[in-house]
């Protein structure tokens, strides 16, 4: 097969770690000019890469003997080449080695000499979630790590939840008919990162309309016996600059302005920020309409970059050059780590000067995580697990909604997927995606709630909940379980509620509840709400559950699928799925795959429902081919058993710890669960959601630092939150150039 | 297996195509902008302006669907066709299928294309940008054919992107289907309310006093948002160089708007209801309303209208009774029609909503004929030939010959099978569009690197007048 056209971003094929684990951060190497670097660069690249990527092959299609000499021109591929020699990818093993310090030295001078990305599309592709793994794992956790050299000041987008909580307090509550302005990345994985998004106009368009709408609420009126009178949930100071007839004056406008300023951004404008949008007003009153003009005003402030991002530019630099952020941004940090508003406590701590040391900082949010109000909303804690495991997207994945059991599947078929008709023994049970993923938050909620041992209860715990929710008990006013989904007996007949999924008979009432002993399940890899997560619309996903352990516990990547290979597993239903899996093996395939399938194939214990399953129901062909009317037309499909194979194996991470076969999921959670690395890799993926940003090795410390912390409290997820935002690399920045002024 | 890293910045899209518009060449574009409006009104040649509609709908198209009834197509049995030559047959004696039933009246302007194959966009259930790229549906590997049109043929509005979101409601835009460079899609404004306050907003009420506040309100934020650069590092600062950039362009807009109020008033379609609704449907054929608004008033050359929000979120017509449209994929139907009925149920929404848009069009003269006679509309699926597509054949439906730029006078036209010597890929005819619309290229789209020997993405003389 001829190479596939790949664009070079996506050839960053990061994986193969081992060999750079003894790779240490070496220091800058000296300025070079472009010229003289790549002179220097030339000799290396001839001799360890012009081979596969020069004039007579193009691997990759990667051509690295005619480099401009321009670094700004030759900036994408010099960054691949760097990336695939840091992270011991190139050469290929079988390949002659550079020496180790030489490819330190090339590293360390590429990093310092390629130009800083020019346009937004270069800074984002350096940043991506699911660049974060490419660092190795040993150079963050290896060694005692040195201190925190902080990140720049940045800005971060509001995402729409933290916009339309923040707009709240703006609007007074009034939601309805506000357009949720920002769209996050539809992919995969963490998404609201600091780096990924900025305004585009439409977006733009949408703050506008909502600027307009929230000021229209604020400043809402009647006129009567001309008498001007707010609405409800009106601003008393914004109404009474409402009268057409009573001109503002300068102070009433100055007033105004800061009072808006403090509800959308918190703070108080300067003075001569208060004078521009008073000069303003005095623009937009030129035609008369005085109100207009104020409403105008006001909208503007709602429109602020302050407004629309978070800053984080980091306050008065210390001695060392780093900025911790000013209380203000602090405020709102911490607040959006937890929610989506501003916690009044925080707010209040901030404005008396008590949210200056780590200790103090650790104390608010401690008492916060402990004592969660009304107005802490958990759904941002309980977020992170949604897009960490990404069992919340088992909805997408479509599903026949009644599904046969296995032993009427023959029937099933004989009747070409009408479901019978009349009074009937049970066939079969139903799917319902969504009580599966509401199950599954419920097992996350209720392990934060013991915050006892988080990872391993969350990958090994043996109770689960099935089908419920709460309906309040009207004379108690308790709350009581309830089945979440009861199947009316007239419309479906024969068929067996949500609960058959998990393996029960019956609904159980008492929740949570341990699954049926002979049909086990351990943590959440093993809720079907996971497990159909990762399926296909009408099989089991053996490399997709792989991969996701592979990246997401094992803390290593797997290249994309190339472009133009379409994966697709042969059409052979008389054989088991990890036979007919077996396609990936070819050479060519096996090269990524041997990074996910066996790893993944252990959870062929479930069907693609979600369903234990003790024997693994395939098409009987021989029997099908006999099963005829008289007239010889096929009766439809028979269907059998194979012997259900679970083994699996963990491979290629260095660590006699994990690598090794596993004969099943269970022994293969519960490896997974003792494993140093899963938990330090556990601890990155928390950092990136916290931090909007993947780590670098300058972090290692706050990373250390934080898994420390939760070893030492008993695996708990507050104290593990706690100690990253009070760590350096969420409080402090540096300063971003040495003219820029701090504000 | 859609495992892609997250390759782009979906707020990072539209601006760049309005660059060129708006830096620098603003005052020049606008006194030809206005040259050309003057020249509009005197009914002057130099006026005619040539349009291209795309409209995309979810959940495949099947080729029996494009095919006059009667004519049997040599099946390969893979859904392509055994055919070694292009294969014409004039409609005129011809009955359109049920599906493209509406279109009955413009059938003399219809070319029906069957055989052009887009594997290189086979993915789960959608081409997403792909299927108008011609590419593979899991990144934005480059520029859409909708965009690159955009690019040819210029307006204040240089593309204008409807759709019905495939979460109705919920979703304000989408950045499903449209690209205008690799790693930069391009927002569908799924609320009709959200696309005629952008289209129309400047009429929408108020007069002068509004719309001059309105103007000064850019201006103002355009400023404010330059001096919280300052303390920013180089790349901290193209975050807000979008959001300046963003209220520059609208600005600009102003200006340009301000100089088309009449006309614009003139054509603002009267929604109603329907500019608020959250009945699929109603949404549809308001989008469609909007855009053919915005073509009539000359804000626009370049409308994308799709339905669905790639991948699996085709969108629901609850109020036809088609809940669940992937369920209609596997086999179920719209209560009381058999499945089949139950696709063209909503190929006719589409093809009913096309022709009224191709109705008012032929109603307003331009050069020697009308609107229409300078328009040509691409109707297709983004999932190809099905709801499991295979994609050996993207059935794909012209309406129009953009001012005899294109010879669709009434062909059904079907291209040798997958494979086969002559066989041709959508790329091709997205050229043969650009080649048409004045921007040639070479070739257009990315190689499906089975096919050998076969000119991938080469225009088709047999649709090039």
């Amino acid at each position: 097969m001829q190479p596939a056209f790949l664009p070079l971003h996506s050839r960053v094929v990061g994986l193969f770690l081992c060999a750079c684990a003894s790779l240490a951060p070496a220091a800058p190497a000296a300025p070079a000019t472009t010229a003289s670097f790549v002179a220097t660069l030339r000799p290396f690249l001839a001799e360890h890469c012009v081979k596969c990527h020069g004039p007579e092959k193009q691997k990759g299609d990667a051509r690295l003997d005619a480099l401009t000499g321009d670094l700004a021109k030759d900036r994408e591929l010099l960054t691949l080449v760097r990336d695939q020699l840091r992270d011991g990818l190139m050469p290929p093993k079988k390949e002659k080695q550079p020496d180790a310090a030489l490819a330190r030295r090339v590293v360390a001078t590429l990093s310092h000499a390629l130009p800083k990305p020019q346009t937004a599309e270069q800074f984002a592709s350096d940043q991506l979630p699911n660049k974060g793994n490419l660092i190795p794992h040993d150079l963050l956790f290896g060694q005692p790590a040195g201190e925190v050299t902080p990140p720049a000041a940045r800005l971060w987008r509001l995402n729409s939840d933290s916009y339309l909580g923040l707009v709240s307090s703006v609007a007074r509550g009034r939601m309805d008919s506000l357009v949720k302005p920002f769209t996050l990345i539809p992919e995969r994985g963490l998404k609201d990162y600091a780096a990924l998004y900025s305004m585009d106009e439409p977006t733009t368009e949408i703050l506008l309309r909502n600027a307009a709408t929230i000021v229209e609420r604020q400043s809402a009126h009647d006129f009567k016996d001309g008498k001007l009178i707010g609405k409800n949930d009106t601003i008393r100071e914004f109404v009474a600059l409402m009268d057409p007839a009573k001109p503002p004056t300068p102070e009433q406008v100055a007033a105004v302005v800061k009072q808006q300023f403090t509800l959308a951004i918190g703070r108080v404008p300067g003075a001569e920020e208060v004078a521009r949008y008073q000069a303003f007003y005095e623009t937009c009153a030129r035609d008369g309409d005085r109100p207009a003009a104020v409403r105008t005003v006001l909208q503007a402030v709602l429109l602020r970059a302050d407004a629309v991002f978070r800053s984080e530019l980091g306050g008065v630099a210390d001695g060392k050059g780093r900025r911790m952020l000013a209380p203000g941004e602090l405020a709102v940090a911490l607040s959006l780590a937890l929610g989506n508003k501003r916690l009044e406590p925080l707010t209040a701590a901030a404005a008396k000067g008590e949210l200056v040391t780590k200790e103090q900082i650790a104390a608010r949010l401690q008492a916060i995580l402990d004592t969660p109000d009304k107005r802490l909303d958990t759904s941002r804690l309980l977020a992170f697990f949604q897009q960490y495991f990404e069992y919340h997207r088992a909805p997408e994945i479509f599903k026949e909604e009644r599904f046969p059991f296995a032993e009427k599947a023959s029937e099933f078929a004989l009747r070409r997927g009408n479901w019978p008709k009349g009074d009937l023994t049970l066939v079969g049970s139903i799917h319902h995606a969504a009580n599966l993923v509401a199950d599954t938050d419920r097992l996350v909620q209720r392990i934060l709630a013991e915050d006892k041992d988080v990872l391993r209860q969350l990958l090994t715990t043996d109770i689960t909940f099935v089908n419920l929710r709460f309906k309040e008990d009207k004379q108690t006013r308790q709350p009581v379980p309830v089945p979440a989904s009861e199947l009316n007996p007239n419309n479906h007949r024969g068929i067996v509620g949500p609960h058959y999924v998990y393996g029960f008979a019956a609904w159980p009432a008492a929740q949570p509840v341990k699954a049926p002993a002979d049909q086990p399940r351990l943590g959440v890899l093993m809720q079907p709400a996971w497990l159909v997560a990762h399926s296909t619309n009408f099989e089991n996903d053996p490399v997709r559950r792989g991969r996701w352990i592979r990246e997401r516990l094992l803390g290593q990547t797997v290249p994309d699928l190339p472009i133009g290979v379409v994966a697709q597993v042969p059409d052979e239903p008389h054989r088991a799925f990890r036979d007919r899996l077996q396609v990936t093996r070819e050479a060519k395939c096996w090269k990524c795959h041997q990074w996910m399938d066996e790893l993944g194939l252990p959870f062929e214990q479930f069907t693609h429902y979600g369903v234990f399953q003790k024997a693994e129901l395939v098409v009987d062909a021989e029997a099908t081919a006999k099963h005829l009317d008289k007239n010889g037309k096929p009766l439809g499909k028979v269907f059998t058993t194979t012997k259900l194979n679970t083994t699996g194996e963990v491979a290629h991470t260095d660590d006699p710890q994990l690598d090794g076969p596993v004969k099943d999921a269970y022994e293969l959670v519960r490896r997974l669960a003792d494993s140093t690395r899963v938990r330090q890799v556990f601890v990155r993926h928390v950092f990136r959601y916290f931090m909007g940003r993947n780590e670098s090795l300058a972090d290692a410390r706050s990373l250390q630092e934080a898994d420390r912390a939760y070893v030492a409290s008993g695996g708990s997820f507050k104290a593990l939150v706690v100690a990253l935002l009070t760590s350096d690399s969420f409080l402090y920045r540096s300063s971003p150039t040495t003219t820029a002024q701090s504000k | 297996m859609r495992t892609n890293p997250l390759q782009f910045r979906p707020e990072f899209t539209r601006r760049d195509a309005l660059k060129g518009l708006t830096l620098g060449a603003g005052a020049t574009l606008l006194s030809r902008f206005l040259a050309q409006l003057a020249a509009h009104a005197a009914g002057s040649p130099a006026a005619i302006r040539h349009r291209v509609v795309i409209v995309m709908q979810s959940n495949g198209l099947r080729p029996s669907f494009i095919t006059p009834v009667g004519h049997k197509r040599k099946d390969d049995g893979k859904g392509g066709s055994t055919a070694r030559e292009v294969v014409e047959i004039p409609l005129a004696d011809q009955q359109l299928p049920a599906a493209l039933e509406p279109l009955t009246p413009f059938k003399d302007r219809l070319a029906l294309i069957q055989g052009l194959s887009g594997r290189v966009a086979l993915g789960d259930h959608s081409g997403n940008h792909g299927a108008l790229g011609c590419y593979s549906p899991s990144k934005v590997l480059g520029q859409t054919i909708d965009s690159a049109l955009a690019d040819a043929l210029p307006a204040v509005f240089p593309h204008v992107l409807l759709g019905l979101a495939g979460d109705t409601g919920s979703e304000a835009m989408n950045y499903a289907h449209s690209a205008v460079a690799a790693n930069k899609p391009l927002p569908t404004l799924c609320s009709p309310d959200l696309a005629f306050r952008s289209l129309f907003g400047s009429v929408d009420g108020g007069g002068k006093g509004p719309f001059d506040r309105q103007t000064h309100l850019l201006e103002f934020m355009a400023d404010d948002v330059k001096r919280a650069r300052t303390a920013l590092a180089p790349e901290e600062r193209l975050k807000l160089d979008r959001y300046v950039e963003a209220f520059e362009s609208l600005h600009q807009r102003q200006a340009q708007i301000a100089a088309m109020q009449e006309v614009i008033k003139r054509n603002a379609p009267q929604l109603g209801e329907k500019r608020t609704t959250t009945t699929s449907s109603l949404i549809l054929e308001a989008q469609f309303e909007i855009a053919t608004a915005a073509l009539i008033a000359g804000l626009t050359n370049v409308v994308t209208l799709t339905s669905g929000s790639g991948g699996q979120r085709f969108g629901k017509y609850p109020e036809l009774g088609a809940q669940d449209l992937h369920g209609l994929g596997h086999g179920g139907s719209i209560a009381g029609k058999t499945n089949e009925e139950s696709f063209i149920v909503l190929h006719q929404l589409h093809t009913r909503l096309i022709a009224s848009l191709a109705r008012k069009l032929a109603t307003i003269p331009e050069g020697n004929g009308t609107m229409l006679d300078h328009t040509t509309i691409l109707f297709l699926s983004d999932s190809g030939d099905g709801h499991h597509p295979q994609l050996r054949t993207w059935p794909m439906v012209l309406l129009g010959n953009l001012g005899d730029r294109l010879k669709t006078g009434g062909r059904y036209l079907e291209f040798p099978g997958y494979g086969l010597a002559n066989h041709r890929t959508i790329g091709s005819l997205y050229n043969t569009l650009l080649h048409a619309a004045g921007k040639p290229r070479d070739k257009f789209g990315f190689d499906d690197i089975a096919l050998k020997d076969v000119k991938q993405g080469v225009p088709l003389p047999e649709l090039l007048a």
